[in-house]
C-alpha cells in the first residue's frame, strides 16, 4: 500500500510532466508559426536568412501593397534548409503567389553557415518531411529526445520569435551602425567570409526554383545588400554569382532577379554590421522592393 | 614544464625540459586524492586497512562521484560501501530532487554563462572595462554553478543508490568572510586540505609566524591542485592574503571594541558583498588564460570603461543570463533563511509547491537547457 501510493505520485508527476510539456509546446509552436506566418494564406512570401530578415519590413510591404505577407526567414540557413523551408511554406500556404528568395554573394558558399542546421527545423518534428530531414541528420538519442519530450525542440531564440508571432512584432532591433575601419582592418588580414560557389549548391537552388516552377508560383530572387568592401575584394568571384542569378532568372519564366546591391552597398550608415541592415537600411530596400512589385504588376 | 623552463633560462642554465606525451584520464586528481586520503587515514590509525579490492577500487572509483567529486573520506564511503543497500522511496526522492537542481544548475545556468563568459575571455584585450566585470560576475556564478551542479547530481546519483556523499557546497557566495568562504566552497578539498596538509604542519597550533606559513602553504597548493600554471598559483597566493588581512582586521576589531556593529544587518548585507567581489576579482586569475591577460583585465576594470558595452550573442540571452542569476539568487536566500533545506530534505514549503517548483525546473532544463559544453572541473 505505501509503495503503490509512491508509485501512483510517480506516474502523476510523470504525467504532469508530459501534459505541460505538450501545452507548452503547443503554445509556443503556435507564437512560431504566426511570426513565421505558416499558418496564414498569404499572397506573398518571403524565404531567406538573417539578410531578408533584417532587411524587409513585412508590414510596411502589408500596408503598401494591401496583400498578406509571410516573413519565413531563419538565422543561418543554407540553401539546403531553405529548400525545405520552401516545401514547408508550400504544404501550409495554398494561396501564394509570389515567393521572394532572399540571395546574396555566399548563396552558394557552404562554409559559414552552421553545419547542425538541421536543429533549426526541431520545433517542426510533427511535419513528416521535416521529420524524415532532421532524422537523417542528427543522432538516435538527439532525435529520440526531441520527438519524446516536446520543450526540448526550443532554445530561447525560437520562445522569443513565438512571443513575438503572438505579439505580432517583425521590427529590426539591430539599431546602431557598421564599424567600417574594423571591417577594413579584418579584410586586411583577411579575415572575412570568402565567396565559393560549389555546384551541389547550385543544384540545390535549381531544384528548388524547379518545384516553384511546377507550382507556377513568380519567384523573385532579391539581392539584399551587403557592404561593398566585402564584395569587392572578392570580385571575379562575386561576378560569377551574380551571373548564376542572371542565368537562372533567364532558365526559368517564373524567376527575376532584383539586385539591390547597387548603390546601397556603398551607404554604409544603413548597416548594422557588414552583411546586416538597419531599420534605416530596411525601410530604405523594403520601399525598393514595393516600387519593384508594383511596377511589375502593371 | 613551461614554468620551469623559464625559471632555467632565467638562471642561464642551458636545460630544457620536455613534454611527456601523456593522455591523462579525466578527474585524475580526484582518483588521486580519494586513494592518497585512505593511505594517509590508514596510516594515522583513522581506518581500518581493506582486504577487499573490489569495495576498495569501489570507494576509490565510485562512478557518481568519478570525475569531478565531491572527495570522498574513506571513514563515510568505505564503510557504506559494507553495508547492503536496497531500494528507499524516501532516497530516490531526495536523490531525484537534488539532481534536477543540479542538472539545471548546470545545463540552464553555467552554460548559458559561459557563451558570454568564454567569448570575452578568450580576447580580454577587445573588451572595455564594464564587459570585463559582467564577465567576471558571470564566471563566477558559472563556475559555481557549474562545480556545485556537479556535485549535487553526484550527491543526487549516489543518494538514489542509498549512499550518502558528503556536502561539498553551502551557499559559498553568502560567506561573510573569506575563510567563511572556504567553508562553504568545495567542502571536500578545503577538508581534505586541512586534515593532510594544514594540520600536520601544525595547524593553527603554532607561533604565529608558523601559522601564516601553514595557509600559505594551503593556499599554495590549492592553488597548484587547479592546475600547474601562474594564474592558478596567483589565485591561490591571493586567497592566502586576503585571508591573512582578514585575520588582521579582526585583531583590530577586537582591539578597538566595535565588534558590537557586527550585529547589524547592514554591516552583515555590507560583509557579504565586500566578500562576494573580493572572490569575484579572485576569480579572473583563475579564468584568465595568462597572468598577462589578468593583469590586462585588472587594468581595464579600473582605468579603461571606453569602448562600448558587449551584450553577446544576442540581447535574449544576456537577459536571460540575468533573470536566471536573479532566479538562482532568490532560491539561494531562501536557503540561506532556512524556507527550503539546502539538500532538500526537510523543507518548509508545501508539497504541492514543491512539485510545481520541480516541474519548472524540469521543463526549464527542457526549454533552455544546452547540451554542449563539459563541466569545468572535468580538467582537474
Amino acid at each position: 500500500m505505501y509503495n503503490k501510493n509512491f508509485i501512483l505520485k510517480l506516474i502523476a508527476f510523470t504525467a504532469l510532466f508530459f501534459i505541460l510539456d505538450f501545452c507548452i509546446s503547443k503554445f509556443l509552436l503556435n507564437g512560431l508559426e504566426k511570426y513565421y506566418g505558416l499558418n496564414d494564406d498569404t499572397e506573398i512570401v518571403l524565404v531567406g536568412h538573417s539578410h531578408l530578415m533584417l532587411g524587409v519590413d513585412k508590414r510596411k510591404m502589408e500596408r503598401e501593397l494591401g496583400v498578406g505577407v509571410s516573413k519565413y526567414t531563419r538565422e543561418g540557413v543554407n540553401v539546403t534548409d531553405r529548400k525545405i523551408m520552401t516545401q514547408q511554406v508550400l504544404r501550409k500556404n495554398k494561396k501564394i503567389n509570389t515567393l521572394i528568395y532572399g540571395i546574396d554573394a555566399w548563396t552558394f558558399t557552404s562554409e559559414g553557415l552552421s553545419n547542425n542546421s538541421h536543429k533549426l527545423f526541431y520545433p517542426f518534428l510533427n511535419d513528416s518531411v521535416i521529420d524524415s530531414y532532421v532524422s537523417k541528420n542528427s543522432d538516435l538519442s538527439e532525435y529520440l529526445s526531441k520527438k519524446i519530450i516536446k520543450t526540448s525542440r526550443y532554445d530561447e531564440l525560437l520562445i522569443s520569435s513565438s512571443f513575438r508571432g503572438y505579439l505580432g512584432k517583425w521590427t529590426n532591433l539591430k539599431f546602431g551602425k557598421v564599424d567600417v575601419e574594423n571591417l577594413r582592418a579584418n579584410i586586411r588580414n583577411g579575415d572575412y567570409r570568402k565567396i565559393e560557389n560549389t555546384d551541389y549548391n547550385i543544384e540545390v537552388l535549381r531544384e528548388t526554383l524547379d518545384l516553384l516552377a511546377k507550382k507556377n508560383i513568380r519567384v523573385i530572387l532579391l539581392y539584399v545588400p551587403t557592404i561593398v568592401l566585402l564584395t569587392k575584394v572578392q570580385e571575379p568571384a562575386y561576378n560569377e554569382t551574380i551571373a548564376l542569378f542572371d542565368a537562372f532568372s533567364k532558365e526559368f519564366d517564373n524567376v527575376e532577379f532584383l539586385n539591390l546591391q547597387e548603390p546601397w552597398s556603398k551607404e554604409y550608415d544603413l548597416f548594422y554590421d557588414p552583411i546586416h541592415l538597419n531599420p534605416e537600411g530596411q525601410s530604405v530596400i523594403t520601399e525598393k522592393l514595393i516600387h519593384y512589385l508594383k511596377i511589375s504588376e502593371k | 614544464m613551461d614554468n620551469i623552463n623559464g625559471f632555467m633560462a632565467i638562471a642561464g642554465a642551458n636545460i630544457k625540459f620536455s613534454y611527456l606525451e601523456l593522455i591523462l584520464p579525466v578527474g585524475i586528481s580526484f582518483f588521486t586524492f580519494q586513494a592518497l586520503s585512505y593511505s594517509l587515514d590508514v596510516f594515522y590509525g583513522n581506518t581500518k586497512i581493506e582486504n577487499n579490492i573490489v569495495r576498495f577500487g569501489t570507494f576509490v572509483s565510485f562512478f557518481p562521484q568519478l570525475v569531478a567529486g565531491p572527495i570522498e573520506r574513506s571513514s563515510n564511503l568505505l564503510e557504506q560501501l559494507k553495508n547492503k543497500h536496497s531500494f528507499s522511496k524516501e532516497n530516490f526522492i531526495e536523490g531525484s530532487k537534488l539532481f534536477i537542481w543540479g542538472l539545471f544548475k548546470k545545463v540552464v545556468i553555467a552554460d548559458r554563462l559561459a557563451i558570454y563568459v568564454d567569448k570575452v575571455y578568450e580576447h580580454p584585450e577587445l573588451y572595455s572595462g564594464p564587459t570585463l566585470i559582467v564577465a567576471t560576475l558571470f564566471f563566477a556564478f558559472q563556475i559555481y554553478c557549474d562545480f556545485s551542479g556537479y556535485s549535487d547530481m553526484a550527491i543526487g546519483a549516489a543518494r538514489i543508490l542509498g549512499f550518502k556523499l558528503m556536502q561539498n557546497f553551502n551557499l559559498p557566495y553568502f560567506a561573510s568572510s573569506i575563510s567563511d568562504f572556504w567553508k562553504r566552497w568545495h567542502i571536500s578539498l578545503s577538508s581534505w586540505f586541512g586534515d593532510y596538509v594544514y594540520k600536520p604542519l601544525g595547524g593553527s597550533r603554532v607561533k604565529y609566524i608558523k601559522w601564516l606559513r601553514n595557509i600559505l602553504v594551503v593556499f599554495l597548493v590549492s592553488g597548484f591542485w587547479h592546475g600547474a600554471n601562474w594564474t592558478f598559483i596567483i589565485w591561490g597566493l591571493l586567497h592566502a592574503f586576503l585571508y591573512f588581512f582578514e585575520s588582521w582586521g579582526d585583531l583590530l576589531l577586537q582591539k578597538f571594541r566595535i565588534l558590537k556593529i557586527k550585529r547589524t544587518v547592514i554591516y552583515k548585507f555590507f560583509k557579504i558583498a565586500s566578500v562576494f567581489m573580493i572572490v569575484c576579482y579572485a576569480w579572473v586569475y583563475f579564468r584568465a588564460s595568462s597572468v598577462r591577460d589578468a593583469f590586462s583585465i585588472t587594468r581595464k576594470i579600473f582605468i579603461d570603461w571606453s569602448d562600448k558595452f558587449y551584450i553577446g550573442s544576442s540581447m535574449v540571452t544576456f537577459l536571460l543570463s540575468i533573470v536566471l542569476i536573479i532566479f538562482l539568487l532568490v532560491f539561494q536566500i531562501s536557503q540561506y533563511k532556512g524556507i527550503s533545506s539546502l539538500y532538500f530534505s526537510r523543507s518548509k514549503i508545501n508539497p504541492w509547491l514543491q512539485m510545481i517548483w520541480y516541474l519548472t525546473l524540469l521543463l526549464g532544463i527542457s526549454l533552455l537547457g544546452m547540451s554542449s559544453n563539459s563541466f569545468i572541473y572535468f580538467q582537474f
